[in-house]
């Protein structure tokens, strides 16, 4: 176990320093770029002086004072460095304003710009729509993904194989998001059968009627509002993971320990499902910690497409607004929720796979 | 009748597409290649390799199609186009079609396809109207009827600007405002006056014009339609897949959307490889600690949430074409083929032909490039069909979110998020792209199974 344990101190040890990587990255280009709060502000004063109609007003009039502009680089940490605002960022820097140590490491993601809100705080309210997608999603795909490749792999280039080849394939052609806007086409408007909503994670009311009691209705409406981003989600991940499962299946029925079981005369039943089968979901396993990290990923584009209010779409959110905190601790998190899913799908790998030497 | 000259010259087309792809393009890959010191002949591992992609029929059919359909496709300007292919008037010849088309496809030479209307038989500086243009000349009784609509109107204006002139004693503003109204029916006078000349050109027969098998652009307007855009498919209006909300016809749209996706993924895909081919063999062939440490940078680099750091760099500076390559390829598409090539390297590496070579004193190019990269370009080739799927797909999905090509450019993902918009009443803005990319990528996709396949066949023997 010597180069195991070496391995994951290793894979431990190149956290932290991917993390200050890519933070740092994404914090220089937001730092470097245009169109940043003062900016902002800029604009509204302008915008506020015009709506009161103050004709004949010069350009030197429209401007914000230059205190004011002072004040506000000092509030939003501009007139630091992008080394020095970084590290107060990350809070490895003291903060004057809050007096000591203030970031990322103290568990403070700064507040938003549009509402004022501690960034954590609005963050992991989100939480609780993603993971429920992804929960479900996942469930999903392991419950019809699985069965069907085992399927496909008994049946191997028999007409349901190359048949529900053709059908999977097509669901991997087409993005998630594709496939939702459509289904929504086909069945939230009344152009063919208007039976799901266009989009929302549950019906305005839902709170009201919890409380009143209507606990049917409750579940019933928020399946209604689930069925169609649930498919956008697991869409591109089908493909994959049947395939995977076929692929894996049919390795390890070609196997000599498959053909000794058959010679020690077992039933075909056992030899398949107790045998083949176990060994054969070992790369399904490595995937349970990768979707950990890419349960961000694809959720963008199905909640801005279903409009579910999710951390998928507080990022865009935050993007289109130039909500810079918001944006920084979306990045925090998704970096985060990936480096930790890696390094879990090793160790699952390694707890379910004795065979596997990492170095 | 006019339906089926229509498929034939498609049908053309396209066979001249095929024969680009199929039968001149090779031929100029062996010359080049030849020309580099090349030896360009498939060795038999090969030669089997490619028999075997042929027998699977649906792969090999997809393949056939969609490069057919690209090769066809870097001649969109000449054939879906709103500009005339050649147009002649009176004596003088122009090919605006072609020049647009040079234009785009030769990247440093700057030729204009603008053809001003007074120069063509039209009235005023603008460009020429080819399609009004293609109606005079096949049918100059339409221009005459125009004409004399617009005498006989400027004969009535006329008649009641004489009756009524400014008495002795009108203000001097209403005598201003006569002449303004006198100076205006003479300038119309003189433009009626240069249609009969046009009139007599186009009725002598000394002006005909080409247009491209589908006469618009995707940029141009569809104005003829009367209702307000976006209009519904209509073949008996001529837009067989409706326009989009502010007019344009979706069938040059889509075609020019699928030129720019397939080109898109086809450079980020092979740029990024061939990036990442030369970082995974140096990895793999040197070792050590250049490995070590480019795996260490590899690994970092792979966690960068890269469509996210894409959107926000897009939000910051509207990218072009180029921007955008150059951001997947960075980010994204050179990592994954290093881990493949990487052991690739290492392995054939070890083997005793390579290191036979080592010890008969050979440069480490002539063995990277004779011995070990051949073997090591099998990865390549099978990802590149898969790759290309991700990034056509990666494309829309910027342009869908709005963080993608400069508004404008036709592009699927663009005409998609109208499509959102407009669910409710206008599906069709959501089903033609959908079945433009579903269908695109679905052939590439099976491209892929079938390369994967002819690649690296398993023969599962199975007992039972």
């Amino acid at each position: 176990m010597h180069g195991m344990t070496s391995y994951f101190i290793r894979r431990l040890l190149l956290v932290p320093i991917t993390f200050i990587c890519i933070t740092l990255l994404v914090y220089t280009v937001i730092r470097l770029a245009p169109g940043g709060p003062i900016e902002q502000a800029k604009l509204q004063m302008q915008q506020a002086r015009a709506s009161e109609g103050g004709g004949g007003a010069g350009s030197a009039d429209l401007a914000l004072p230059q205190e004011a502009i002072d004040q506000l680089k000092r509030y939003y940490k501009l007139d630091k460095s992008i080394p020095v605002g970084y590290l107060i960022w990350l809070g490895l820097y003291p903060d004057e304003d809050k007096g000591g140590f203030s970031g990322i490491i103290q568990g403070d993601f700064g507040t938003s710009y549009r509402f004022s809100d501690p960034v954590l705080d609005t963050i992991i309210s989100k939480f609780p729509i993603s993971i429920y997608f992804g929960l479900i999603g996942y469930l999903l795909t392991w419950i019809i993904c699985i069965p069907l490749g085992i399927k496909k792999a008994l049946k191997h280039r028999s007409l349901f194989d190359t048949g529900s080849s053709m059908v999977v394939f097509m669901g991997y052609s087409v993005p998630g998001f594709v496939a939702a806007l459509i289904l929504m086409m086909l069945f939230a408007t009344d152009l063919v059968w208007k039976i799901f909503p266009l989009g929302g994670f549950r019906s305005e009311n839902w709170d009201d009627m919890w409380a009143a009691g209507e606990y049917w209705w409750c579940i019933k409406d928020q399946v209604h509002h689930t069925v169609i981003p649930i498919i956008g989600y697991v869409m591109g991940g089908f493909a994959t993971m049947t395939i995977l499962m076929k692929n894996s299946l049919l390795d390890n029925l070609g196997a000599d320990y498959v053909r000794t079981a058959f010679a020690k005369g077992l039933t075909e039943r056992r030899v398949i499902y107790v045998h083949a089968l176990r060994n054969s979901l070992i790369p399904l396993c490595v995937g349970i910690g990768h979707a950990i990290g890419l349960m961000l990923a694809g959720s963008f584009l199905i909640e801005k497409t279903c409009n579910i209010p999710g951390m998928g779409l507080l990022g865009y959110m935050s993007l289109v607004g130039r909500d810079y905190p918001v944006l920084m601790g979306i990045v925090v998190i998704a970096v985060s929720l990936r480096l930790v899913g890696n390094i879990l799908s090793d160790i699952i790998l390694a707890i379910v796979d004795p065979r596997v030497r990492f170095s | 009748m006019d339906f089926l000259f229509t498929l034939l010259q498609v049908a053309v087309v396209l066979f001249l597409g095929y024969l680009l792809a199929h039968k001149v393009f090779p031929k100029i890959v062996v010359r080049v290649g030849r020309l580099l010191g090349f030896r360009m002949r498939a060795t038999p591992i090969t030669q089997k390799r490619l028999r075997r992609f042929k027998q699977i029929r649906r792969g090999y059919w997809s393949f056939v199609a969609i490069t057919t359909l690209f090769a066809t496709s870097l001649f969109l300007e000449m054939l879906v186009n709103h500009r005339a292919l050649a147009i002649y008037y009176n004596g003088k010849l122009a090919f605006p079609a072609i020049a647009e088309w040079m234009d785009d496809v030769v990247v440093f030479l700057k030729i204009t396809p603008f053809n001003k209307k007074s120069d063509f038989g039209q009235i005023g500086e603008s460009e020429v109207d080819y399609g009004l243009f293609e109606k005079y000349s096949e049918d100059p009784s339409v221009l005459r009827k125009e004409v004399e609509a617009k005498k006989a109107e400027l004969a009535t204006e006329r008649s009641a600007h004489e009756a009524n002139p400014p008495g002795a004693d009108a203000k001097n503003f209403e005598k201003r405002k006569w002449e303004r109204e006198g100076r205006r029916l003479d300038k119309h006078d003189a433009q009626v006056k240069q249609m009969e000349a046009n009139l007599e050109v186009f009725e002598a027969g000394s002006a005909w014009c080409i247009m491209p098998i589908y006469p618009h652009s995707p940029q141009s307007l569809r104005h003829e339609i009367q209702d307000p855009p976006p209009n519904h498919p209509s073949t008996s209006r001529g837009i067989p897949a409706g326009t989009d909300v502010s007019g344009r016809d979706l069938v040059p749209l889509m075609l020019y959307g699928f030129r720019l996706s397939i080109l898109f993924a086809i450079a980020v895909a092979f740029v990024g490889y061939a990036i990442g081919v030369v970082i995974g063999g140096m990895q793999g062939y040197y070792g050590g600690w250049v490995d070590i440490l480019s795996q260490r940078f590899v690994e970092i680099w792979g966690s960068i949430p890269f469509l996210f750091v894409i959107m926000i760099l897009a939000s910051l500076i509207q990218p072009t074409f180029a921007m955008l390559v150059v951001m997947l390829i960075v980010l994204r598409s050179w990592l994954g083929i290093t881990y493949y090539v990487r052991g690739e390297f290492y392995r054939e590496k070890s083997k005793d032909y390579v290191q036979a070579a080592v010890g008969a004193g050979v440069s480490d190019w002539k063995i990277i490039t004779k011995h070990i990269l051949p073997n090591a370009l099998v990865p390549v080739v099978t990802f590149a069909p898969f790759g290309i799927v991700a990034y056509i797909s990666t494309l829309v999905s910027l342009d869908y979110l709005g963080f993608g090509l400069p508004p404008g450019t036709p592009s699927w993902g663009a005409l998609l998020r109208q499509g959102l918009e407009n669910v409710k009443f206008y599906p069709h803005l959501l089903v033609v792209p959908t079945l433009a990319m579903a269908a695109t990528l679905y052939c590439v996709v099976m491209i892929g199974e079938a390369v994967r396949e002819a690649f690296d066949p398993k023969v599962f023997s199975r007992l039972r």
